[in-house]
């Protein structure tokens, strides 16, 4: 299987000012530090973090939505540029976003079937007619009633909304499509359904999917390998089922064991200790030593590298050989 | 807190310089002076050597520099109809528009804001209804038509009062009521929706639960706070005294700067026309820095805002 | 807990609203101020575009052997409906070509801020940067400064003609438009459809122009409207001080100041345009209040 998108050392500062006005101390915001990642065509990676850990601008420098400081991003060979000329416009037709607001990403004065055609329109692709056949057939892929060709945004539910996202976004037959949780914002009766959708449409037409969620439950169903970031970087990545049965990072273990199921009744939690910093003031060293249960020196210091775990997954922790055993009997 | 002061002093007079730097390229513009004054066939000699009187014939940055070092002195030009110096011509006027602008603003700030209070603590009723349509009419209506107005009336038909002119102090009435009217239709409606904006807050409530009498909730609670937003509006108003009176100066042909700026334009002395303007950019500029500052005083959120973030 | 100690219940509450009968409901949509000042706004513009059909006579035609005539309900003649100035021109029909007159001025000049306001937020939404603080620059400056001196400057600086008079007109008010553009464009850029669009491809052209103006129109057409009365007043304050329109055209303002000499004489010469001025400003602000009361109810 051959790599579709290909990120490596991706940078993204933004320079802030404290309060203070025009006197305030200059400080840097890493949102994104330092991220690779890879997604095969046809798999889903799923990226997940809590907020404010530089999911969501991962997606954006990912697309070339955004400038990047530093790093790579090649989509199917083809490098990425956040310059919004002809190029860019073209490179549109091989990726695409879906977004967390199904409502907001619609235009609430033009008809639903109207905005699933436009990428045609935008591309001058096809004529109106063939344009309205298309938008149909679309509908029926993602499962919406061609009835509902007519409507306004605000007629539809929640559901349906971003089924109209996802037609948009697949009628120009992309490879790629990045999903900034897709989900969360639906009722959790229509999140299956979507997501069942996600895997079919993903089967059909062969997309990859860079799926971002704070959920970890759904990311272990649709995605074949799972990234987990905290701060602007990668804490671990590797197989879903492997990091879910036997996290190897502490913050991964943290997250794991917060997922409520009926296994985990006498599980013990782990909780983590203080606030979460804010991307302004990262922390030294490892970004997770002032909340992790199991620090050591050697983190306040020096900032720990993804390294291979031996089962596939790689580990930024210095800890990371100890067996997950020994992990449990350090956090008591 | 002083940086704030600082950045609001700053922006005040770069205001001023930018106001002076337009007037005086546009000034530039317009031709030669020397054509617009002396008409174009007036003899060459005679051209030149207006040109050289007034210093029409040095390079431009010359006269931007000349200029400006001109203003710092406190001469504003001459006069290009009678020869005085305009600063004088301008000054000698301020005294009059004065007389009638400032009774104006009381009247404005005391009937506007009171009605507004009134109107606020009796929502609904007939007084808030009538105040509200006075309100309306105060603003919609021009002041040259109520200045017309009053004057057929008071003047004409009754008799009351002197129609024109600036003899006695019975003279300023009609132009202080057709300038305050205005001013007050405004602070009315605009005092009303701030109170009612205050009165709806759940602090208000609470000092009624406390058994506040309710003219103490009004005055201690209530007023204080709907205050800022009106003081901003006031503080505009200070800023346009002088606008506002060119329209009623002329109506009651009272020889104030308003009236002097309308023959001034009508006669293109452009001396005295900018002379005005830098008169009115100083007064708008200072009026609005005061506004800025008693409101960076008063306004305790704007207070902690300054002294910085813990943690943004 | 009994029943009687409960307030009446939703259903009663809502079932007596279906019985209101259409005629109320058809007011409670349209109050009757708004429905006048719709009306009072109609007949003006109707006057204005039918001026030449609807004058007695020409507005320059003198008649000196009528002159300072009185209307026909303060004992004049039906030759003279309203009067007859100074010179014997027919007050009426001078009303009728300043209604002409100073409208299409508004107007003219209502368009051309509107257009500038747009024009230069989106500019400023779009493009950020410097861009951005340049424009906002022209906006603190023009609202640093009353209108009236600004215009008068330049009437003193650059003379009178009416291309310039209406082009200064229409450079009043722009920076509220402006800024209320800037505004929601930044707003529609920075989350939703237009920033998806833009991701999709489309050319900042199609962005602004399908999608954000369409969703922004209700606001600004509030604006624009409101702006109109304040066009109309400046343009009759500068005609009435003889700064504005120059004769032989003549616009409202133009006949109230005119009218000004003869208040003891003949008070109907200043006292028509006068009412027209004050009820047609009045109209259009009723209008553009109760527009943006009902296209956000939550702005007030």
């Amino acid at each position: 299987m051959s790599v579709l998108l290909a990120v490596d050392g991706l940078v993204k500062h933004y320079p802030v000012r404290r309060a203070g006005g025009l006197f305030g101390r200059r400080s840097v915001l890493k949102a994104v530090d330092g991220v690779s990642l890879q997604v095969p065509e046809g798999r889903t990676l799923g990226l997940v973090g809590e907020s404010g850990c530089g999911k969501s601008t991962t997606a954006k420098l990912v697309l070339g939505l955004i400038p990047r400081d530093a790093g790579t991003v090649t989509v199917g060979g083809e490098p990425v540029t956040a310059v919004r000329d002809g190029n860019w416009r073209l490179q549109r037709r091989h990726m695409q976003m879906v977004y967390q607001d199904p409502l907001g990403a619609l235009d609430r004065r033009l008809p639903v079937g109207l905005q699933v055609m436009e990428p045609m329109d935008i591309f001058a692709e096809g004529v109106r007619t063939t344009r309205r056949e298309r938008a149909l057939d679309l509908f029926d892929a993602v499962g919406l009633s061609r009835t509902l060709f007519e409507r306004y945004p605000h007629e539809l539910s929640g559901g349906q909304r971003q089924r109209v996202v996802l037609a948009r976004a697949l009628i120009l037959s992309p490879k790629l499509i990045v999903c900034d949780e897709p989900i969360s914002a639906l009722d959790v009766s229509i999140q299956a359904q979507v997501v069942n959708l996600l895997l079919d449409l993903q089967e059909r037409f062969g997309l990859a999917y860079l799926f971002i969620s704070h959920d970890l439950k759904v990311v272990r169903q649709v995605a074949h390998e799972v990234a987990v970031m905290y701060l602007g970087k990668i804490v671990e990545r590797g197989d879903p089922e492997a990091l879910f049965h036997a996290p190897a990072h502490p913050y991964t273990r943290a997250l794991v064991s917060a997922i409520p199921t009926p296994r985990t009744r006498g599980r013990p939690r782990l909780i983590l200790s203080g606030d979460p910093p804010s991307p302004v003031d990262v922390p030294s060293g490892c970004a997770f030593h002032p909340r992790c249960p199991i620090v050591v020196r050697r983190c306040r210091t020096e900032t720990p590298q993804l390294k291979p775990l031996g089962d596939g997954r790689v580990v930024a922790c210095h800890l990371a050989s100890h067996t997950p055993a020994a992990l449990a009997a350090a956090a008591e | 807190m002083l940086g704030y002061v600082l950045s609001r002093v700053l922006r005040a007079l770069l205001t001023i310089l930018l106001v002076l730097t337009f007037s005086f390229f546009i000034l530039q513009l317009t031709g030669d002076p020397a054509v617009l004054i002396l008409s174009a066939d007036a003899p060459p000699e005679a051209l030149e050597a207006f040109r050289r009187e007034w210093g029409l014939d040095a390079p431009l940055w010359k006269q931007y520099a000349g200029y400006l070092l001109n203003l710092t002195e406190g001469h504003l030009g001459r006069s290009m109809r009678d020869g005085r110096d305009a600063a004088d011509v301008v000054a000698e006027r301020i005294p009059l528009t004065l007389a009638i602008t400032v009774p104006a603003l009381t009247l404005k700030v005391s009937i506007g804001v009171t009605a507004g209070i009134v109107a606020a603590l009796h929502r609904d009723s007939w007084v808030d209804r009538l105040v509200m349509a006075f309100s309306v009419a105060g603003y919609t209506v021009p002041s040259f038509v109520l200045g017309l107005a009053l004057m057929l009336v008071f003047a004409v038909w009754l008799g009351w009062l002197p129609a024109a002119g600036a003899d006695s102090w019975r003279h300023a009435i009609l132009p202080v009521i057709t300038l305050g009217v205005a001013g007050a239709a405004v602070l009315a409606r605009f005092t009303r929706s701030a109170m009612l904006e205050v009165l709806g807050q759940p602090y208000v409530r609470t000092g009624q639960a406390k058994g506040l009498a309710w003219h103490k909730v009004v005055t201690v609670h209530a007023f204080p706070n709907a205050a800022i937003p009106t003081l901003t509006v006031a503080g505009f108003m200070l800023g346009s005294l002088v606008a506002g009176a060119v329209v009623v100066e002329s109506v009651f042909a009272w020889p104030g700067v308003g009236r002097l700026l309308v023959s001034a334009v009508a006669n293109r002395d452009l001396m005295v026309v900018q002379a005005i303007l830098l008169l009115v950019t100083v007064t708008m500029v200072t009026a609005n820095l005061l506004v800025d500052l008693v409101y960076g005083l008063v306004d305790p959120r704007l207070r902690t805002a300054r002294t910085g973030e813990r943690g943004a | 807990m009994t029943d009687a100690a409960l307030p009446p219940s939703r259903e009663t509450l809502t079932a007596s609203s279906t019985t209101v009968p259409p005629v109320t409901r058809f007011f409670r949509a349209y109050p009757p101020f708004v429905l006048l000042a719709l009306f009072w706004i109609a007949t003006m513009l109707f006057v204005a575009i039918f001026a030449d059909m609807l004058r007695p006579y020409d507005f320059k035609a003198l008649d000196l052997r009528d002159r300072l005539a009185a209307p026909i309900f303060m004992g004049g003649t039906d030759r003279h409906i309203l009067g007859s100035d100074e010179l014997g021109r027919d007050v009426l029909s001078r009303l009728i070509e300043s209604i002409r007159m100073s409208l299409a001025i508004a107007f003219a000049s209502t368009a051309i801020t509107a257009v500038i306001g747009v024009t230069l937020g989106f500019l400023a939404a779009h493009f950020r940067g410097w861009v951005e603080h340049l424009v906002l620059g022209a906006i603190d400056f023009m609202a640093a400064l009353p209108f009236l001196i600004i215009a008068l400057a330049v009437l003193a600086f650059f003379g009178n003609s009416l291309p310039l008079f209406i082009a200064l007109m229409g450079m009043h008010g722009w920076e509220r438009i402006a800024r209320i553009t800037r505004g929601l464009a930044i707003a529609a850029n920075e989350h939703g459809y237009a920033s998806a669009v833009r991701d999709i491809g489309a050319s900042p052209w199609r962005v602004y122009g399908r999608h954000v103006l369409p969703n922004i129109a209700s606001t600004l057409i509030v604006a624009i409207t409101l702006n109109i009365p304040e066009v109309i007043l400046l343009e009759s304050g500068l005609s009435f001080l003889g700064l504005g329109v120059q004769p032989p055209l003549t616009s409202l303002g133009n006949m109230v100041g005119y009218g000004r000499e003869y208040i003891q004489t003949a008070p109907w010469i200043m006292l028509a345009p006068a009412v027209v001025i004050t009820l047609t400003t009045l109209a259009i602000s009723i209008v553009g209040d109760w527009l943006r009361d009902k296209l956000d109810p939550t702005l007030r």
